[in-house]
């Protein structure tokens, strides 16, 4: 039973990190209309400037992730303006294809700066604590922690902030936010930055609680295509939801196959949810 | 390496993706249906190929069956083996369209990957299985490499022969129209379901063909070997080569080959400077793919083919 409870605390941590890296790429969806695959990539980036600075520069660990994620929205806001803009009217599916292309541009950018091999931040040890038999360590207490305050701090930003209201307005209807006077161009910018500045969040996060390769950001993206998919094209409040349905899933599975499959869960849950609900847990319509 | 070896070379694996680039065609260009799943097909031909035609196992073997049956049984086998998982994917994913149709079809690619890395009685798990039987070309006086370009060579030309004779009958103008605009060919009595569903198993039988031949070539099939990259490698191909027609769709994958293979060719001094030309060569390729995607040079040219 603790072993499951150990699982189940696991799995929410998961779920929290996913959070944090789909928010963005959910954000992104919404508004610019299609499923950006290179937001992986930009996990990448902000975790290997992290490291950079962190470990190569010896600057103290805050400034260094600070650094890392503004950096990160500025690249993906380049990024949009340079590949993504310029064909938005091909639709899409033209949109989806082109972000494999953005992907290996990036990925192989920061494969050919870092190399492969296995590192790590220099931070302290992380501390085990125990409650009921149960383990979690600080960092895993941190992470859950952003994931909150991230959530909390963007609903805040999306309903009572104008830029936020006007994303809001633009994810639901570009035609009718641009009729009401909403600045389309400057908006999309926003998101640009605020989306790939999640992503620095995460890469942040993913340095932080894993060691890092320069293929770690490949295998985040089909973790974060299934919770987008799950949570469908609804509210922030879905995507919290799909990632911590995604993330106990994943580690909760490990108690009865092999943990071999623990991917598999992410793929099966993609699978199955657009095969029996399209819509997602939103249940709204992708227009 | 010499130029006779790299033409050798660009040729056998040349002919060998555009196989796959072919089909691909077929269903994106002609049917519309985006399969970002290729690499299974072709990893379901190469398997069943193994499968078929190694020895039984023994000592440290894990895998469960090896039926040491001849290379065109296997051959045939992995045929059938494609054509059995493209109707078990296809079935129930066909009604999805555009990108989710893109995402389950990676989804299940994704799955296929993971069973074979994980249950070890199919393929030896991540080891994979090596020692892969080949037929022998001595008996027409031909050494191994030159074979094997030559049945890469057929391969090509009768997937091509295939799909030209599809498009190009009544049946392909219903494919058309079905991509075309749904509504209006249902209007005329197309059953569109039936017509995307027979596009998408038939255009997975010739990766399947693909996959065997690349487990004769490689004599070795392992998890590593199908991963997405080769998913993303037949698009960027097809798309180089301009969408809509089987000679672009083979000219995308030749000069893509060459290039990979030129960068390969080159001598490294060390380790890292051989790790950035691998890199750049993956940010080379990506500029291009978005290059073509943003200008489309061949669309014009390739839109007034596809009318004739």
């Amino acid at each position: 039973m603790t072993l499951l409870a150990q699982y189940f605390v696991t799995g929410i941590v998961t779920g929290c990190f996913l959070i944090l890296a789909t928010i963005g790429f959910s954000l992104t969806r919404r508004v610019e209309g299609f499923l950006n695959i290179a937001h992986a990539e930009l996990l990448g980036v902000s975790a290997f400037v992290t490291w950079g600075l962190n470990v190569k520069a010896a600057w103290p660990f805050l400034p260094s992730a600070i650094f890392a994620i503004i950096f990160t929205a500025v690249v993906g806001l380049v990024v949009g303006r340079l590949f993504y803009d310029p064909i938005r009217k091909l639709g899409p599916a033209v949109l989806l294809i082109s972000s494999v292309g953005v992907a290996y541009v990036i990925g192989g950018s920061v494969d050919a700066l870092v190399g492969t091999g296995i590192r790590t931040l220099n931070i302290p040890l992380a501390t085990t604590y125990r409650f009921f038999g149960v383990r979690i360590t600080d960092y895993q207490m941190i992470v859950v922690a952003l994931a909150a305050l991230t959530g909390l701090s963007l609903a805040v930003f999306m309903s009572k902030t104008k830029i936020g209201l006007a994303i809001g307005a633009m994810a639901d209807n570009p035609e009718l936010a641009a009729s009401r006077g909403i600045d389309i161009l400057q908006t999309s910018r926003a998101t640009w930055l605020l989306s790939s500045g999640l992503a620095g969040l995460a890469g942040v996060v993913l340095a932080l609680i894993a060691t890092l390769s320069t293929d770690l950001a490949f295998h985040q993206i089909l973790q974060i295509l299934a919770v987008a998919i799950l949570a469908g094209l609804g509210s922030l409040y879905s995507v919290m939801l799909a990632g911590l349905i995604v993330g106990i899933a994943m580690d909760m599975s490990v108690f009865w196959i092999p943990a071999g499959y623990r991917p598999l869960i992410a793929f099966a849950v993609v699978i199955l949810v657009l095969l029996v609900r399209p819509e997602g847990l939103s249940g709204r319509k992708s227009k | 390496m010499n130029i006779e070896q790299l033409l050798l070379a660009v040729l056998t694996y040349g002919c060998l993706y555009s196989v796959m680039t072919v089909s691909l065609n077929l269903q994106y260009a002609r049917g519309g249906m985006i399969n970002f799943g290729t690499v299974a097909y072709f990893a379901a031909g190469a398997y069943a190929y193994a499968i078929f035609t190694q020895e039984p196992p023994s000592g440290l073997d894990q895998y469960a069956f090896g039926f040491n049956s001849p290379w065109w049984v296997g051959f045939i086998a992995a045929g059938v083996a494609a054509f059995l998982f493209a109707i078990v994917t296809g079935w129930p994913t066909l009604r999805l369209r555009g990108e989710y149709l893109a995402l389950t079809t990676f989804a299940f690619a994704e799955v296929l990957h993971s069973i074979f890395l994980n249950e070890r009685r199919i393929g030896n798990g991540s080891v994979g299985l090596s020692n892969v039987n080949r037929p022998d070309f001595s008996w027409i006086g031909m050494s191994d490499n030159y074979g094997f370009a030559g049945a890469a060579i057929l391969l090509l030309m009768f997937t091509a022969f295939l799909c030209h004779r599809i498009l190009a009958s009544p049946y392909g103008r219903a494919i058309d129209a079905v991509r075309d605009d749904e509504t209006a060919a249902e209007a005329v009595g197309k059953d569109i379901k039936r017509l995307r569903f027979e596009i998408f198993v038939i255009s997975a039988v010739p990766v399947g063909f693909a996959g065997a031949l690349y487990a004769m070539i490689t004599t070795l099939v392992s998890p590593g070997l199908f991963t997405a990259e080769v998913t993303f490698f037949v698009w960027i191909a097809l798309i180089l080569g301009g969408e809509h027609t089987i000679k672009g769709a083979i000219f995308g994958t030749l000069a893509l080959i060459l290039f990979e293979e030129v960068v390969r060719s080159f001598n490294f001094e060390t380790v890292r400077s051989a790790e950035i030309a691998a890199s750049v060569e993956h940010i080379m390729t990506g500029i291009i793919f978005i290059m073509i995607l943003r200008w489309q040079p061949f669309d014009r040219f390739t839109k007034k083919e596809a009318v004739q």
